[in-house]
C-alpha cells in the first residue's frame, strides 16, 4: 500500500452517515415497520429453574386483537449456539433462568400482545436452583443442563457437566519457580455483570413468502444470523434475507441471535410480518452482558523485581447458556498473564453455567476481567515491594521480539510508549499533596477479530462510487473508517462514496461488525478492490492517453500516467458501455496466527490477533467522610497504529472509558437466588452527561502489520483498562483496595473504617 | 378500545389523530403516524431518547398522554432542520464527531435547544447538567459538549451580529 499520499486517511472527516443521524431520517432496527405487520410479546418463565408441565394458550388465543402464539412445538429444530448448541428459542421442557422464554404472543399492538401474556397459562414444577458459580462448580453439583452431554460442541472445549469449557495456560514450570521465587503474593478479585447499554433495544422484524424468510434486524453479524435462522427453521441458508438498518449501539450485545428467531416464529405462524422489540426489564434481565468473574492470581518474582512466574484461576459465570463465555475463559487466560514476560505460567478458567440469564461477548469480551485482576495486582505487589508501580511494569513489560503466553511473535509493541506517554500527561514524577488525591495507572493488550471481508465496489459513469459491504455499522464509524481508505486509495472524494451494506441478499459476506474489525478488514478489503479495480480501467485509460497500462495510476478523480490523465468517469462511462461496467471485488482474508498448541487446553481464542498495546491513567480524589470519588483527570494512551480519523478514535476512547466507569463505579446487575434485583433504570444507573468526566486521548501511531497504513483495532481497547487504573488510584488516594467491582463509595468507606 | 381524535400541530403541520386510550405521544409520533426520528427505549422517562418539544418545553414524550397533548404545538427532530439545510447545533453536531451510532442524537439535540433557548452562554457544567436527561451510550458525551458549546457561541455571535 503507498503511504506517501494522505488526501483522506489521517483527516478528521465527518463520517458518512452524520446528517442523516441528526435529522432523525436514517431508519433503525427499532423503527423498521411493513405494511400488515403484527407485534409480539414474549412470555418468560418467572422461576429460575423449573420443568413445564403443560402450556394452554387458548384463553390468549381469544384475547382481542390476539393473532398466534408461539410455543416450542412450533419450532422444527432442537437448539443452537455458536460454541455449545445450548440455546432454544423457546424453553421445550425445562426453564433454565427467570426471563427464559417460554411462548410469545403476536397481535394488532404490541399492547394487546402484552395483555394476552398472562393469559398463556403455564404448570411449572419448580427445580432445585443453581444460584452461584461456586455451587455449580460444587461436586454434587445439580445440572444445569442434564442433557449436556449431547449437545453439539466446537471439538476444542474440554466440557464437564456444569463447566461449558476449561482452559488451561501452561508455560514452564510454575511450581518450580514459585519455589525458588523471592517473594511470592495471592490475590482475589470479582468482577460485575454488566450491560451493553445500548440506547436502541433489540429489535427485528420478519417477514416470510412462503419458505423464504426476510429478517430485518440490527445485529452486528447478519450472516452469522441467516445461517442460525436457517438452522432453526430447517430451510436453507439461501432462503434467508437479513437486512440490516442502523444499528442504535451494539458493543457485542447484538452479535449473537436476540429477537430474530421470535418474531420469525410469530410472522411464520400468522402469516403475516411481525415485528418483536424488547422492553427495557427485558433488556435489563436477559441482554446479553458482560460475565462476572471470581479470579485468583499468584505472582512470583525474583530479586531483581522479575516476574518468574504467575498462576491463577479464573470462574466465569456465563448463566444458563454457555454463549460467549468459553471464550472469555480462552481470551481471559491471555488478559490474566497481561503484556508481561513471564516464563512460567499456569492459569486456568472455568466456564460455568449457573440458573440465570445467559451473557455474551460484550465489549473486548474478558479484558476488563482479566485486566482488572492482573493490573490491580501489579500495583499492590509493587506497593508492598516499595517500588513505584510503572517501574515495577517497565520492568517486566513485552518488548519488540518478545513472544506472548502462547508463543506468539506479538507483532510491533508498544506498550513502554504508552506506559510512559500516559505517566506523562497525568504528571506521575509530580508528587501528589493534597488528601484524598491519589493517581493509578495500568496498561494492556488486546486482540482484534480477524476472518474476513469482501466487498464490490462499482464506479458509476458520472465518477462517484458505490460499494457494497456485507459489514453492517454499529455506530463507531468504522466504515468511514473503511470508506477513507477507499477514497484515499481510489483518488475520489468521501462524499464520492455510498455504502449499501449489510444485507445477506446483496452483499458479499463479511465476519461482521465485531472484535475491533471493521475499519481495517473492510479497509483491506477496499484496498484490494482497488487494485482490481485497476486492472480493468488502467488498460482503457491507457489506451485513451496512448500509452502503456503498467505507467498509469490514480490521480485525483483521475488516471494519470507522466502529466497525462483522463478522468475516472471517463473510463467509468467507456467501460460501462463496452465492457459491463468498472466493477470489482475486492478480498481480506486474514492469516491466522501461528502459536504452540502445547500450552493450551480448551482455548478456543488462543492469540492476541494482530494486537493493540494502551495505557490509561488517572488522577482522582477520594472524598475522606463519604468514600465519593471525583475524577481531576483521565488519560488514555492508545496505539492505534494509524490513525485512520482521529475524531472517531477518540470518540471511541472518550466512550469506551465513560462505559467503563460505568462498570467501574457503580453498574452492576444483581441477581440473588436466580431473580434480578435492579431491573430498571432507576437502578441500574449508567453514566449521564454530568457524571462523566473528560477524557484525553493521545493517539500512540506505531504501525501494525495488518490493517491498513498500519492501523490496529481501536473499538474495544478503551474499555479494558479503566477498572484497575480507578481501582489503583482510589488506594492511592484513600489507602483502601477495592477488589471486587463496582468500587462503590460505600465499599471505600467501609474500607476505610476497617483500616484496610 | 376506547379511541378518540386528538389534534396537534406537528412541525407546523396540523394533524388529527385517532387516540387509543393510555397512548402515548410517541406512540402517537412514531406508530401512528411512522415519525421515527423521535426514538425508543425505556418508555418511562429514564433515558431522554423520545424528547420533543410540547409549547416551547422539552418533554419526553414517552410520559404523555397523547389526549393531554390536545391542541400542542409539538417540535420533533424532523422539524429542527432549515429551509437551507442543517441548522446550527446539527452542523456542530456533525462536525464535532459528536455522532456515533446516533440513537440518543434526536433526542440530545431536542435537549441541547431547550437548553440554549433558556441559558444561551451555558458552561460546559451546564451543558452537562442541561443534557443529563438523556442517556448516550457510545460517545462518552465529551463530543456532544463541545458541539454543543460551539453552536451555543455560533449562535450568540449570529444574533449579536445581527443587532
Ligand atoms: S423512551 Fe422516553 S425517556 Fe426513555
Ligand atoms: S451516539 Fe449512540 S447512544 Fe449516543
Amino acid at each position: 500500500m503507498t503511504v506517501h499520499k494522505r488526501r483522506i486517511v489521517g483527516n478528521r472527516l465527518p463520517r458518512i452517515d452524520a446528517t442523516s443521524k441528526v435529522t432523525g431520517a436514517i431508519v433503525y432496527g427499532a423503527d423498521y415497520a411493513r405494511n400488515g405487520m403484527i407485534h409480539g410479546a414474549i412470555l418468560r418463565s418467572p422461576h429460575p429453574h423449573a420443568r413445564i408441565r403443560n402450556i394452554d394458550a387458548r384463553e390468549a388465543l381469544a384475547a382481542p386483537g390476539v393473532f398466534c402464539v408461539v410455543t416450542a412445538a412450533d419450532i422444527p429444530s432442537e437448539r443452537f449456539g455458536s460454541f455449545v448448541k445450548d440455546i432454544d428459542v423457546f424453553a421445550k421442557e425445562v426453564v433454565r433462568y427467570k426471563g427464559h422464554p417460554v411462548a410469545a404472543v403476536g397481535a394488532r399492538t404490541r399492547e394487546e400482545a402484552e395483555a394476552a401474556l398472562p393469559l398463556i397459562r403455564v404448570e411449572y414444577e419448580e427445580l432445585p436452583v443453581v444460584a452461584t458459580v461456586e455451587e455449580a462448580m460444587a461436586d454434587d453439583a445439580r445440572l444445569v443442563h442434564e442433557e449436556w452431554e449431547s449437545y453439539e460442541a466446537n471439538a476444542t472445549l474440554v466440557r464437564r457437566g456444569n463447566i461449558a469449557n476449561h482452559t488451561r495456560l501452561t508455560v514452564g514450570d510454575a511450581d518450580a519457580a514459585f519455589a525458588g521465587a523471592w517473594r511470592v503474593f495471592e490475590h482475589s478479585f470479582r468482577t460485575n455483570l454488566q450491560h451493553p447499554g445500548y440506547t436502541e433495544p433489540r429489535a427485528a422484524v420478519a417477514e416470510w413468502d412462503q419458505d423464504r424468510l426476510t429478517v430485518w434486524s440490527s445485529t452486528q453479524t447478519p450472516f452469522e444470523q441467516q445461517s442460525t435462522l436457517a438452522a432453526i427453521f430447517r430451510i436453507p441458508a439461501s432462503n434467508v434475507r437479513v437486512s440490516v438498518p442502523a444499528i442504535g449501539g451494539a458493543f457485542g450485545g447484538k452479535l449473537r441471535i436476540g429477537v430474530e428467531h421470535v418474531a420469525a416464529a410469530l410472522a411464520r405462524k400468522a402469516r403475516r410480518p411481525a415485528k418483536v422489540m424488547l422492553t427495557l426489564e427485558e433488556e435489563i434481565a436477559t441482554g446479553y452482558c458482560r460475565q462476572p468473574a471470581h479470579i485468583r492470581l499468584k505472582l512470583g518474582v525474583d530479586r531483581d523485581l522479575r516476574i518468574v512466574a504467575k498462576a491463577g484461576r479464573m470462574l466465569v459465570d456465563c448463566g444458563a447458556m454457555s454463549g460467549s463465555g468459553v471464550g472469555v475463559a480462552s481470551s481471559g487466560l491471555l488478559m490474566l498473564a497481561g503484556p508481561y514476560v513471564i516464563p512460567n505460567l499456569a492459569i486456568e478458567g472455568f466456564a460455568v453455567y449457573t440458573n440465570k440469564a445467559p451473557t455474551g461477548s460484550f465489549r473486548a469480551p474478558s479484558g476488563p476481567q482479566g485486566n482488572f485482576a492482573c493490573e490491580s495486582q501489579m500495583d499492590m505487589v509493587a506497593r508492598e515491594l516499595g517500588v513505584d508501580p510503572l517501574e515495577f511494569r517497565l520492568k517486566n513489560i513485552v518488548r519488540d521480539g518478545d513472544k506472548g503466553p502462547t508463543g506468539q511473535e506479538m507483532g510491533t509493541v508498544s506498550v513502554e510508549e504508552c506506559l510512559l506517554k500516559a505517566a506523562e500527561a497525568i504528571g506521575w514524577d509530580k508528587p501528589v499533596v493534597e488528601p484524598g488525591r491519589g493517581r493509578g495507572i495500568a496498561c494492556g493488550w488486546w486482540t482484534m477479530t480477524g476472518q474476513s471481508s469482501n466487498v464490490f465496489v462499482k464506479v458509476n459513469p458520472d465518477g462517484r462510487v458505490v460499494v457494497n459491504s456485507g459489514c453492517a455499522e454499529i455506530g463507531s464509524g468504522a466504515i468511514t473508517g473503511a470508506m477513507q481508505v477507499l477514497a484515499e486509495e481510489l483518488g475520489v472524494d468521501l462524499e464520492d462514496i455510498t455504502v449499501v451494506n449489510a444485507d445477506t441478499a446483496s452483499t458479499p459476506f463479511d465476519f461482521g461488525a465485531q472484535g475491533s474489525r471493521t475499519a481495517s478488514m473492510v479497509g483491506n478489503a477496499c484496498a484490494d478492490a482497488v487494485r482490481n479495480l485497476a486492472a480493468k480501467a488502467f488498460p482503457v485509460a491507457a489506451q485513451i492517453m496512448g500509452v502503456t497500462a503498467d505507467s498509469c495510476s490514480f490521480g485525483y478523480k483521475a488516471i494519470v500516467s507522466g502529466n497525462q490523465s483522463v478522468p475516472l468517469a471517463q473510463v467509468a462511462a467507456s467501460l460501462q458501455s463496452g465492457a459491463g461496467g468498472l466493477i470489482a471485488e475486492g478480498s481480506y482474508i486474514q492469516p491466522g496466527t501461528p502459536f504452540d498448541k502445547d500450552r493450551t487446553s480448551g482455548m478456543v481464542i488462543p492469540v492476541v490477533n494482530s494486537p493493540s498495546y494502551h495505557a490509561h491513567a488517572v488522577d482522582l480524589t477520594v472524598d475522606e467522610e463519604t468514600g465519593e470519588v471525583t475524577i481531576n483527570k483521565y488519560v488514555v494512551a492508545q496505539d492505534v497504529g494509524f490513525a485512520i480519523n482521529p475524531t472517531y478514535i477518540e470518540g471511541q476512547i472518550e466512550g469506551g472509558v465513560i462505559q467503563a466507569i460505568g462498570q467501574t463505579m457503580y453498574e452492576e446487575i444483581v441477581w440473588e437466588n436466580g431473580e434480578v434485583r435492579n431491573g430498571n433504570l432507576t437502578d441500574y444507573k449508567m453514566p449521564t452527561a454530568e457524571d462523566a468526566p473528560e477524557v484525553v486521548s493521545i493517539l500512540v501511531e506505531r504501525a501494525g502489520l495488518t490493517g491498513p497504513y498500519g492501523a490496529k483495532g481501536v473499538g474495544e481497547p478503551p474499555v479494558i483498562e479503566p477498572p484497575a487504573t480507578l481501582a489503583n488510584a482510589v488506594h492511592d488516594a484513600s489507602g483502601v483496595r477495592v477488589t471486587d467491582l463496582p468500587i462503590t463509595p460505600e465499599k471505600i468507606a467501609l474500607g476505610r473504617v476497617r483500616g484496610n | 378500545m376506547k379511541t378518540e381524535i386528538v389534534t396537534l400541530r406537528i412541525n407546523g403541520h396540523q394533524e388529527d389523530v385517532l387516540v387509543r386510550q393510555g397512548q402515548s405521544l410517541l406512540s402517537v409520533l412514531r406508530d401512528t403516524l411512522g415519525m421515527t426520528g423521535t426514538k425508543i427505549n425505556c418508555r418511562e422517562a429514564e433515558c431522554g431518547v423520545c424528547s420533543v418539544e410540547m409549547d416551547g418545553r422539552v418533554v419526553n414524550s414517552c410520559l404523555v398522554d397523547a389526549r393531554m397533548a390536545q391542541g400542542s404545538d409539538i417540535v420533533t427532530i424532523e422539524g429542527v432542520q432549515e429551509a437551507e439545510g442543517l441548522d446550527i447545533l446539527q452542523q456542530c453536531f456533525v462536525r464535532h464527531g459528536a455522532v456515533q451510532c446516533g440513537y440518543c442524537i434526536p433526542g440530545m439535540i431536542m435537549a441541547a435547544r431547550g437548553l440554549l433557548r433558556e441559558n444561551p452562554r451555558p458552561t460546559r457544567e451546564e451543558i452537562r447538567q442541561g443534557l443529563s436527561g438523556v442517556l448516550c451510550r457510545c460517545t462518552g458525551y465529551q463530543k456532544i459538549v463541545d458541539a454543543v458549546e460551539d453552536a451555543a457561541g455560533t449562535l450568540v455571535q449570529t444574533r449579536e451580529g445581527a443587532i
